[in-house]
C-alpha cells in the first residue's frame, strides 16, 4: 500500500490541479526575482507581464475548445496577424473609424474561424491540414496586402484598447463586484451541490479556497494600481475568462464541446448535430483572433506582417502546461490561461535577464515536454 | 502444498473511498470450471481486473497464490506470463488493424526483424476455424466486422496464447445461440488440456450447463460456492439477488393500435465491398403500442438495418421510412431523434457512453436543451431528473458525477437506455438492450418496455436471446442473410425452432 502521507499531498494536487500550476508559477517568479535582484517582481514588470499574457491568454482561451474537442487550430497565428494588419490598414490607409473597423475586424474574424470550421466540420479536412493550410495561406494574404512593410501610425483611438489603463477607482470596483460574483457562484454551487446529495467539500476548504481567491485578486489589482492600474488588455482576458468558463460549464454548447471530445460517436448517436458544434467552436476561435489581432496592434501603434508569428504554438502550448489533454475531453479555461501566464512569465523573466532568444526557445520547449509528461506520470497512478 | 491452481483470498480493492470489493475469495482447480456470478455492480470485472494484474498488487489488499506460491504481478505481462489470460468484458481490438494482426498483437511474430505476415494469417485462420469462423477474412481490418465475430476474435485472440486459466468476462454476450455453442464446446476441449477457466454471465443457462462450481458475489461480498452439481439456476439468483425471482418475463397488458411507423424496401450494400449485399430489400410496419421483436443469427443484418433506420450506415444504402403515413428523411441521428426515433446501440463502449462525462451528464445527453434556462443549464431540474432516472433504472453509482467508464458494464448499459427514454421516442429501436445486465434489472427493463408500449410507443428490438424475444414481443420478424425470412405473430405458438428454421430457409417473402 502506498504511505497514506504521500497519497493524501497526491490526491489533493490531482483533485486542484491548479495548485500545482500556482506553485510552478511561484517558483518561476521567485527564481527571476531573485536573478533580477527583484525587478521581476517590480508592480511595473507585474503590468507588462499582464500585458504580455494576455494576447496568448485570448488565443488560448479559445484553443482550449478546439483541444477538448479533440482538433487542433494552427492558423491563429496567422489569422492573428491578417486580422491585425487589416485593422492597421482600415485605419491608417482608409481612416476608418474605430468602433466601425473593431467591427468589421471581429466579422471577419469569425467569418475566418466558420470558413476553417467548415472544412473541418462539414468537409472532412483534418483540422491539423486546414490550421496548416491557413497557417500560410493567412499569412500570405497579410503580406499580399501589407506588401511586408509596417503599417503605422495607428490612430490614438485605436491604441486605447492596448496600452490605455482603467481608471484607478473603476478597478478597484470591477475586482471587487468580481471577487464578490464568484465567492456567491462557489457558495451557491456547493449549496446546491448539498441539495441533490453530492459530496462536498469541508466548509473550510471552500472558505480557504475564497480567502486564497481574495488575496489573489486583492494581490493583482494592488500591484497594478501601484504601477498605473488595470491595463485594458488585461480587464478583456479576464472578462473572456469569465464568459468562457461559464460557457464550458453551464451552457449546453459548453457540455458538449466536452462530449464530442470524449466520444463523438456515441455523441452523435444520442441526436447531437455535432457538425455545429465543431463549427461553432471553430468561430470562437476566429473571434479570439480578431480581439488578439486588434489587441496586437493597439499594443504596437501599428499593423506588423510579422504580428503573431508562432502565436498558435504559445496558444497550444499553453493550453497543454494548464491540463489539457491532447486526446480530447478535459481541459479547462482557466488552466489555459494559466499556462499562458507560465508561458509569458518564461518570456519576460528570460528577456530580462539577457538570455538569448535560442535559449528561450529551448527552455520553454522543455518546460513544454516535463509539463506533460509530469501530467501523465502523475495520472496514470490514479 | 495445496492443489488449486489459484487462490484469491480476502480481497478487498477500493475506489477512492468506496468498496468494490470487500474480502472475496476465489479458488480453481486445474481444468476447473468456476462460474462467476452476481448483479451488475457485484464486483465480478474488479475482481478479474486484479487477479489479471489490471490492478497491479499494491493497490488492493488480501493475497493471490498461484500454483501455491504468492503471485503478486505488477502487469498484466506478468500474469500472463505465469498463464493468466483474461478476456474483457469491453473489447479490447484495434479496428484499424487486421483480424491477424489484432489476435497477434504484442507477440508479432518475426522473421528476420520483419513481421511475417504469412505464419500471422496462417495461424490467425487457424484459430478461426477452431471456433467455426472460417468465412472471416483474417487479413481483413476488424473494423470491417461487427457483433459476435470482434468477440470471437477476442477469443481467438486468448486462445493463442498458452494459458493455465482463462478468464472470460461476459463473452457470449454479443454471441448468438450456436456461437455460445461453440464456445462452450471449445471450453470442454480446454478442460481436456488441463485448462482452467473462471466464466462470468449473466446467462445462467451457460452456467450451468458449464461450470463445476459456482461462486456468488454480491455487492463486493462473499456470498457462498458450492459445485453446480448442488445448485440450479433459481438457487443461483436466490443468491445473487438475495430474493426469491418467481418469473423472468413480466407480461402486462398493452393495446395494439394502428401503424405508425413503416420502412420500405431496405437495401445495405458491404461499405468495403459495395457489390455485397448487407440487408436485401427488408420492408416491414410497426403498430403503435406494438413490441417487435427482430430475431436472428448474429450476423445476419440487422444491426446494419437498425443502423440504417437510424440514418446512420456507413456504406452504400437505400430505403424509404414512413411516420403515420408520411414519408420522412432520416438523413442522420439527428434528424432521426427530431422526428422522435430513438435507439439504444448494440456496442456500448462505441456508440453508447461518453466515456469522461458523468452518469448524470450522458444520461441528460439528448435532451440537454430541456433544462436551459436563459441560456444557462438549470443544474437544480437537471439534477432532479438525473436523480429520477438514476432510481427508477436502478443505476448503482457511488455518485451521479462520477465518469461513466467507471461503471459496471450493467450500470452503462441502464444509463445509456435511459438516456434515450427521455428523448420521448414515437419509436424506439433497442439493439440488444439486455446485453451485460443481470437477471434482475432484465426484468425491470422489460417492465420498463411494457409500460413504453402502454404508452403507445412503437418497439422495435433487435435481440440474439430467443427466450427474451420469445418473452416479450408481440410479434417476431425473422432476419436470415439480410432478408426477411419470417413474420410471426407471437401467440404462443411460437417456439425457438420454428424462429431458427425460418432464419436458415432460403425463401423470397412477400412483405
Ligand atoms: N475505476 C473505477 N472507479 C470507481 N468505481 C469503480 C471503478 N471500477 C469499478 N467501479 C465500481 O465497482 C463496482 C463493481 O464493478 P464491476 O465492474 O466489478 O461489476 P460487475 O460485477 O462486473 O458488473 P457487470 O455485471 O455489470 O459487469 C461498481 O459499483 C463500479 O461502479
Ligand atoms: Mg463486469
Amino acid at each position: 500500500m502506498i504511505a497514506s502521507g504521500t497519497k493524501n499531498f497526491t490526491s489533493l494536487f490531482s483533485r486542484y490541479k491548479v495548485l500545482s500550476l500556482l506553485f510552478v508559477i511561484a517558483v518561476i517568479w521567485l527564481l527571476f526575482g531573485w536573478l533580477t535582484d527583484g525587478f521581476f517582481l517590480s508592480p511595473r514588470n507585474f503590468s507588462n507581464l499582464l500585458r504580455q499574457m494576455a494576447i496568448t491568454g485570448m488565443l488560448a482561451s479559445a484553443m482550449v475548445f478546439v483541444i477538448i474537442s479533440g482538433e487542433i487550430d494552427l492558423s491563429v497565428g496567422s489569422l492573428l496577424g491578417l486580422l491585425g494588419g487589416v485593422a492597421a490598414i482600415l485605419d491608417v490607409r482608409y481612416g476608418v473609424p474605430v468602433v466601425a473597423n473593431f467591427l468589421v475586424v471581429i466579422l471577419l474574424g469569425l467569418a475566418a474561424g466558420l470558413f476553417n470550421g467548415w472544412w473541418v466540420a462539414f468537409r472532412g479536412v483534418p483540422s491539423f491540414i486546414v490550421g496548416l493550410a491557413g497557417l500560410m495561406a493567412y499569412r500570405g494574404v497579410l503580406l499580399g496586402v501589407t506588401d511586408g512593410a509596417t503599417i503605422a501610425p495607428v490612430s490614438p483611438g485605436f491604441v486605447i484598447i492596448g496600452q490605455a489603463y482603467l481608471p484607478l477607482l473603476v478597478g478597484d470596483i470591477l475586482a471587487g463586484l468580481a471577487f464578490l460574483l464568484i465567492a456567491f457562484l462557489i457558495l451557491r454551487s456547493r449549496q446546491k451541490r448539498q441539495q441533490y446529495n453530492l459530496d462536498v467539500p469541508p466548509l473550510w476548504q471552500e472558505v480557504a479556497k475564497l480567502v486564497a481567491i481574495g488575496i489573489v485578486i486583492a494581490g493583482i489589482v494592488i500591484t497594478l494600481d501601484d504601477y498605473r492600474g488595470i491595463p485594458i488588455p488585461v480587464l478583456v482576458m479576464m472578462i473572456i475568462l469569465g464568459v468562457f468558463t461559464l460557457l464550458a460549464q453551464r451552457t449546453v454548447f459548453g457540455r458538449r464541446i466536452y462530449a464530442v471530445g470524449s466520444n463523438l460517436e456515441a455523441t452523435r448517436l444520442s441526436g447531437v448535430n455535432v457538425r455545429m458544434v465543431k463549427l461553432m467552436i471553430f468561430g470562437l476561435v476566429g473571434l479570439m483572433c480578431a480581439f488578439a489581432g486588434l489587441t496586437t496592434t493597439a499594443r504596437l501603434a501599428a499593423g506588423s506582417p510579422s504580428a503573431g508569428n508562432l502565436g498558435e504554438l504559445d496558444a497550444i502550448a499553453s493550453c497543454i502546461i494548464g491540463g489539457t489533454s491532447m486526446r480530447g475531453g478535459s481541459g479547462t479555461v482557466y488552466g489555459a490561461l494559466i499556462g499562458a501566464l507560465i508561458m509569458a512569465s518564461l518570456d519576460n523573466g528570460m528577456s530580462m535577464l539577457g538570455v538569448e532568444t535560442f535559449w528561450q526557445m529551448i527552455v520553454k520547449g522543455s518546460i513544454l515536454l516535463l509539463a506533460v509528461w509530469v501530467d501523465i506520470a502523475t495520472s496514470a497512478k490514479s | 502444498m495445496s492443489d488449486y491452481l489459484l487462490e484469491m483470498k480476502g480481497i478487498v480493492k477500493e475506489f477512492s473511498g468506496v468498496k468494490a470489493l470487500d474480502g472475496i475469495d476465489l479458488k480453481v482447480h486445474p481444468g476447473e470450471v468456476v462460474g462467476l456470478c452476481g448483479e451488475n455492480g457485484a464486483g465480478k470485472s474488479t475482481m478479474m481486473k486484479v487477479l489479471s494484474a489490471v490492478y497491479p498488487y499494491g493497490t488492493w489488499d488480501g493475497e493471490i497464490l498461484w500454483e501455491g506460491k504468492p503471485l503478486q504481478a505488477a502487469s498484466i505481462r506478468e500474469t500472463e506470463d505465469a498463464g493468466i489470460v483474461i478476456i474483457h468484458q469491453e473489447l479490447m481490438l484495434v479496428p484499424e488493424l487486421s483480424v491477424a494482426e489484432n489476435i497477434f498483437l504484442g507477440r508479432e511474430i518475426t522473421n528476420g526483424g520483419f513481421l511475417d505476415y504469412e505464419a500471422m494469417n496462417a495461424e490467425a485462420a487457424r484459430l478461426m476455424a477452431e471456433l467455426k469462423m472460417s468465412h472471416v477474412n483474417v487479413a481483413m481490418p476488424v473494423s470491417h466486422y461487427s457483433g459476435g465475430v470482434l468477440q470471437l476474435i477476442e477469443i481467438a485472440k486468448a486462445l493463442g496464447k498458452n494459458a493455465k486459466l482463462l478468464i472470460l468476462d461476459e463473452p457470449s454476450s454479443a454471441l448468438s445461440q450456436t456461437e455460445t455453442e461453440i464456445l462452450l464446446d471449445l471450453i470442454r476441449g480446454l478442460k481436456h488440456r488441463n485448462v482452467a477457466c473462471v466464466y462470468i454471465s449473466h446467462k445462467l443457462e451457460e452456467i450451468e450447463a458449464i461450470a463445476d462450481t459456482v461462486t456468488v458475489i454480491r455487492d463486493g461480498q462473499f456470498i457462498g460456492s458450492a459445485p453446480m452439481s448442488e445448485l440450479t439456476i433459481d438457487k443461483i439468483i436466490n443468491m445473487m439477488v438475495g430474493r426469491e425471482l418467481t418469473e423472468k418475463y413480466p407480461h402486462e397488458e398493452h393495446t395494439i393500435g394502428d401503424v405508425i411507423f413503416e420502412v420500405r424496401h431496405i437495401n445495405c450494400y458491404d461499405p468495403l465491398n459495395p457489390q455485397m449485399k448487407k440487408v436485401d430489400d427488408v420492408s416491414f410496419q410497426v403498430r403503435a403500442g406494438e413490441i417487435l421483436g427482430i430475431a436472428g443469427l448474429v450476423g445476419a443484418g440487422r444491426t446494419e438495418m437498425a443502423s440504417a433506420i437510424f440514418g446512420y450506415y456507413k456504406g452504400p444504402h437505400s430505403l424509404e421510412v414512413y411516420l403515420n403515413g408520411e414519408q420522412i428523411s432520416v438523413k442522420d441521428p439527428e434528424a432521426a431523434v427530431k422526428h422522435g426515433i430513438c435507439m439504444v446501440p448494440e456496442d456500448r463502449k462505441r456508440h453508447g457512453i461518453v466515456p469522461l462525462l458523468g452518469v448524470g451528464q450522458n444520461i441528460t445527453m439528448a435532451v440537454l436543451p430541456r433544462f436551459t434556462q436563459g441560456g444557462l443549464i438549470n443544474e437544480a431540474a437537471e439534477f432532479a431528473t438525473i436523480r429520477g432516472e438514476i432510481d427508477r433504472m436502478g443505476i448503482k453509482t457511488a455518485s451521479p458525477v462520477l465518469a461513466i467508464a467507471s461503471l459496471s458494464g450493467g450500470n452503462q448499459q441502464k444509463a445509456v437506455v435511459s438516456k434515450m427514454l427521455l428523448a420521448n421516442p414515437r419509436v424506439l429501436i433497442l439493439d440488444e438492450p439486455t446485453r451485460g445486465v443481470d437477471v434482475g434489472a432484465k426484468y425491470e427493463i422489460y417492465k420498463l418496455i411494457y409500460e413504453l408500449a402502454k404508452q403507445g410507443i412503437a418497439i422495435i428490438m433487435i435481440s440474439s436471446e430467443m427466450p427474451e424475444v420469445l418473452g416479450i414481443s408481440d410479434r417476431v420478424l425473422v432476419i436470415g442473410e439480410g432478408q426477411l425470412r419470417g413474420d410471426f405473430v407471437n401467440d404462443g405458438t411460437l417456439t425457438q425452432e420454428k424462429i431458427l428454421t425460418a432464419a436458415l430457409t432460403r425463401r423470397q417473402m412477400a412483405a
